[in-house]
């Protein structure tokens, strides 16, 4: 267990590793640091100071050194807009996003698991196609569209909601069931194939063949061997809330890290969008390995194998 | 071997039942031929330019709300025909995604291909960064990579590309690697033949079927990426139009004239569904092991 | 003369990991073989599945690189695999699948893929080539109406049988064969054996035959080895070898052979299968052997010709150095 929980962490590292790299990498290549914060017509001067200030005129392992030992610090450069340090910038429009996402999450699995197990069970039922074109519907129907319509029902036409801003719940209404109905539709989507899979199975099978009654057969056998491939999807939608966010908190001008990321991007304010792009990895990382203990806690087989099969010699 | 084929035989039914009924499909090949013909044909079926301003009839309503035929789905606030730029916003998208699909397959399948014939150092490279790019949602890497870089349409499309690579690499990979180790492509390695027989000419087509169905599962999701990314107006820039710059751009006129957007918004919803319609019902025919 | 092809101390390792973090075991699936096959000859080359065999053939193909020792075709050394030599020379040595479902190219029909090795090799005119695959299919007794049917639509004889025309279609000199037969039904496995050393005869092939089947390799060999754990224990005659095997090992599988009349010889082994990964010290079959001796834990015996008949054996009991242990058996 300490060496499966071992290697979890060191895939973790690794991918934090990378994500730096990228960002450190993707900063270079995309032309002299110097040039884009000072702007074309800065004096040389001062480019040149510029440049010694931040230790741009070191040789690049140097950089990527000094770059990777302020980040450890929590040193994630100043917005180039209003000259705040990036990191309270995005820490400040964190809560707004979970004010969104997490009541969001809770529609998905709320909304999303008991449909998905009730289409299973009922296959081919009318619950099962009232539920299966929802959920196309939903994985077709982008954010933004479903995010507008709302909009325009709901507080154009109704006048019921407000169509965006932050001042009171009520605003929160809107964008919130946008992005739990989305989520919902994947996770039953998904959950349906968990489950159909499991209920095929011979196990199943056998101890519906024994005898064993339905009900037992459903909540002993084939919800716990569900459970497993649906955690994975519940994961992945943790670790992206605010990837997930970034669309629908545009549409309703919701001030959080997602609106935050979009207009750092338009005005290609580096220190804040690479500051985005760790806290995100972060999250997702450690969403992953949660999940990663979660398997080993459900399905025991697997805790002491890789999870990416070695070659075969 | 004759008791197992009988039980075989009796669940053929109901696997055939899974099928997505064939109307639905029907319906998804016909929108979809009409998208490629509408993209294809713009500039003869188009009736002005998507750029043509006609300032008289500014904000005017689809025929269907009043307005008149001379704009059958009306006009936006500088007077452009919305269905002319409707049908140029259609090749656009569709372009982009053609091209990202068919980017990403070939970025995929030649890196799947070169970690399964390499093995080794090359391997763990592949796979380090088939894992990179499955730990970070797609949509947060494009974002920051259109900060880094700025914006072109080349670099869009590539970037876009870059979406569902690690999907063809893993599928390329694994086929490749289990056909290598004693299968057809071993047979054929020993007959002398290069790698690229071996790759081109067998592994290739023996795994196009499953490659090909991740295509067409690839498809809807570039196009839902695109059109978010041009919504966010960090995508396709004016004066180029695709559909999700179109809704984007009629956003601020949802009160006022909301057929500006629901057009595009309406097309967008039709074409993904039918190429995920189409999707689900080829990987039922070609290849049902995947998921 | 020197043999057409000669092998000699072939040693091939693996390495294999146990779990993510586990130290790597080092695994030797062949263990200084060395084995020649000589023109119009074959030889046969038995053992257990897991002892090495098909290994053994992968490197006298030069599919693998030995970790040591060397193979040697025709007089010259073999070129590193997937080099441009190593890929002209396949020409000249081919080989036979277990599989001849998974051998073939499932999308492909037949013709083409017997056409394949003269595409590769640039053999002959490209608008003859048609012509001579259907020679090389009839030659193995396939119709040349089969010829455009696809790997799913013929029987396992007949998918076999058009693995054998690809791998003679360019003529080859030497042919391994890895349990050609294994996977066929026993009525058509006389027939492809028969099918072998006729085109032997019509090409002057020289063969290597890996099975475990005993009496398929008596039938087609003219010399037999056999394999134990990754080196030859004995190698002969084949009439002498299955007859009157002297290692104790050959006369295990031998007595294993059900034969009407004799009953109650059967040597059963004693002990658990071979792992390559953990091999004993000494002779690497003293553990299951019921004659083994202190010497035999300790020294592994040699390969070398027998005093009296000249047997090739690597056994110090057969050899006369130690006299057999008695060992009681709780039977």
């Amino acid at each position: 267990m300490i060496r499966f929980l071992g290697s979890r962490l060191l895939r973790a590292a690794v991918t934090i590793v990378m994500v730096v790299t990228f960002a450190f990498v993707v900063l270079r290549l995309s032309g002299d640091p110097a040039q884009i914060i000072m702007g074309a017509d800065a004096p040389p001067e001062a480019v040149e100071a510029f440049r010694a200030a931040w230790g741009l005129d070191q040789p690049v392992w140097i950089q990527y050194f000094h770059y990777f030992g302020a980040i450890l610090q929590g040193d994630l450069g100043r917005s180039m807009r209003d000259g705040r340090d990036a990191i309270v910038l995005v820490a400040e429009r964190i809560p707004a996003t979970l004010a969104l996402t997490l009541p969001a999450l809770a529609i998905k699995v709320g909304l999303g698991i008991p449909a998905g197990i009730t289409a299973a069970l009922h296959r081919n039922s009318f619950i099962d196609r009232a539920v299966m074109m929802l959920a196309v519907a939903g994985f077709t129907v982008p954010s933004f569209v479903l995010g507008l319509l709302l909009v325009l029902v709901f507080a154009v036409q109704l006048g019921w909601l407000p169509s965006g801003g932050q001042d009171s719940w009520r605003h929160a209404i809107l964008p919130i069931i946008t992005l739990g109905i989305g989520g919902a539709a994947v996770l039953a989507r998904f959950t349906r194939s968990a489950m159909l899979e499991v209920l095929g199975q011979p196990y199943i099978r056998t101890a519906s063949a024994k005898g064993v009654p339905w009900r037992a057969v459903v909540w002993g056998h084939a919800l716990p061997n569900a459970a497993i491939p649906t955690v994975t999807i519940v994961g992945f939608m943790v670790g992206s809330l605010i990837a997930g966010a970034v669309v629908v908190e545009s549409v309703f001008s919701w001030p959080g890290v997602g609106r935050l990321l979009v207009v750092a991007v338009a005005n290609r304010d580096l220190a804040v969008v690479q500051c985005v792009l760790l806290l995100v990895a972060m999250t997702m990382v450690t969403s992953n390995l949660i999940v990663d203990l979660l398997y080993g806690l459900l399905d025991p087989r697997l805790r002491n194998q890789p999870r990416r099969a070695a070659g075969m010699a | 071997m004759s008791d197992m084929t009988l039980p075989a035989i009796a669940e053929a039914p109901p696997r055939a039942k899974r099928a997505l009924p064939p109307p639905m499909v029907m319906f998804g090949l016909v929108w979809l031929t009409l998208m490629l013909l509408t993209a294809v044909l713009a500039d003869v079926i188009s009736p002005y330019a998507y750029t043509a301003l006609d300032l008289r009839n500014r904000l005017s309503p689809p025929a269907f709300m009043g307005g008149t035929w001379l704009h059958p789905l009306g006009t936006d606030e500088l007077g452009r025909d919305v269905l002319a730029r409707l049908i140029y916003s259609i090749r656009m998208s569709l372009l982009i995604a053609f091209g990202a699909t068919i980017i990403g397959a070939l970025i995929g399948t030649t890196l799947g291909f070169l970690a399964a014939h390499f093995r080794g150092f090359v391997e763990q490279v592949v796979l380090a960064l088939v894992d990179f790019s499955a730990s970070l949602p797609f949509l947060i890497l494009a974002l920051a990579v259109l900060a880094f870089f700025g914006n072109s349409m080349v670099l869009f499309i590539c970037l876009l590309g870059l979406h569902a690579w690690e999907r063809y690499a893993r599928i390329a990979r694994g086929l490749a690697i289990s056909a290598g180790s004693q299968g057809y492509a071993a047979a054929v390695r020993q007959l002398g033949a290069s790698p690229w027989r071996i790759y081109g000419r067998h592994v290739l087509p023996n795994i196009a079927s499953t490659l090909i169905v991740s295509m067409t599962l690839a498809f809807p999701e570039i196009i839902l990426l695109e059109s978010g990314l041009s919504f966010l107006g960090l995508g396709v820039q004016p004066p180029a139009t695709s559909l999700g710059s179109m809704v984007g751009y009629g956003r601020e006129y949802l009160t006022r004239a909301p057929w500006i957007l629901l057009s595009p918004a309406l097309t967008i919803v039709l074409t993904t569904l039918s190429v995920s319609l189409i999707g689900d019902w080829l990987r039922d025919r070609l290849d049902p092991t995947l998921r | 003369m020197t043999p057409m092809l000669e092998a000699k101390g072939l040693v091939r390792r693996y390495a294999m990991r146990r779990g993510l973090m586990g130290r790597s075991v080092e695994v030797r699936a062949v263990d200084g073989v060395s084995l020649s096959v000589e023109r119009g000859r074959t030889l046969g080359l038995v053992g257990e599945s897991g002892c090495g065999k098909s290994t053994t053939g992968r490197l006298v193909l030069g599919l693998e690189a030995p970790d040591a020792g060397s193979v040697s075709f025709q007089d010259k050394p073999m070129p590193a695999p997937g080099t441009a030599p190593w890929r002209a020379l396949r020409s000249r040595m081919q080989m036979v699948f277990q599989d001849p479902l998974g051998a073939l190219d499932r999308r492909l029909p037949i013709l083409a893929q017997v056409q394949e090795p003269l595409d590769i090799h640039g053999i002959g005119e490209a608008k003859d080539r048609p012509a001579r695959a259907i020679e090389a299919l009839r030659a193995v007794g396939l119709r040349p109406d089969q010829a455009a049917r696809y790997p799913h639509e013929l029987s396992g004889g007949q998918r076999q049988r058009a693995v054998l025309a690809r791998a003679l279609a360019t003529e080859p000199a030497l042919l391994v064969c890895d349990e050609p037969i294994s996977a066929l039904d026993v009525s058509i496995q006389a027939q492809v054996m028969n099918l072998l050393v006729d085109q032997q005869e019509r090409l002057g092939l020289g063969i290597l035959f890996i099975s475990h089947d005993l009496r398929a390799v008596r039938q087609v060999s003219h010399r037999v080895a056999v394999m134990y754990l990754g080196t030859i224990v004995e190698e002969g005659e084949p009439d002498a070898v299955l007859h009157d095997p002297a290692h104790p090992y050959a006369q295990a599988l031998v007595s294993a052979i059900p034969h009407p009349g004799r009953s109650g010889q059967r040597i059963v082994l004693q002990g658990d299968p071979p792992n390559p990964a953990d091999r004993p010290t000494g002779c690497a079959f003293h553990p299951r052997c019921p004659v083994a001796t202190a010497l035999c834990a300790r020294e592994a015996p040699v390969l070398k010709p027998r005093r009296g008949d000249g047997r090739l054996v690597a056994c110090h009991v057969a050899q006369g150095d130690v006299a057999p242990a008695v060992t009681q058996r709780a039977a």
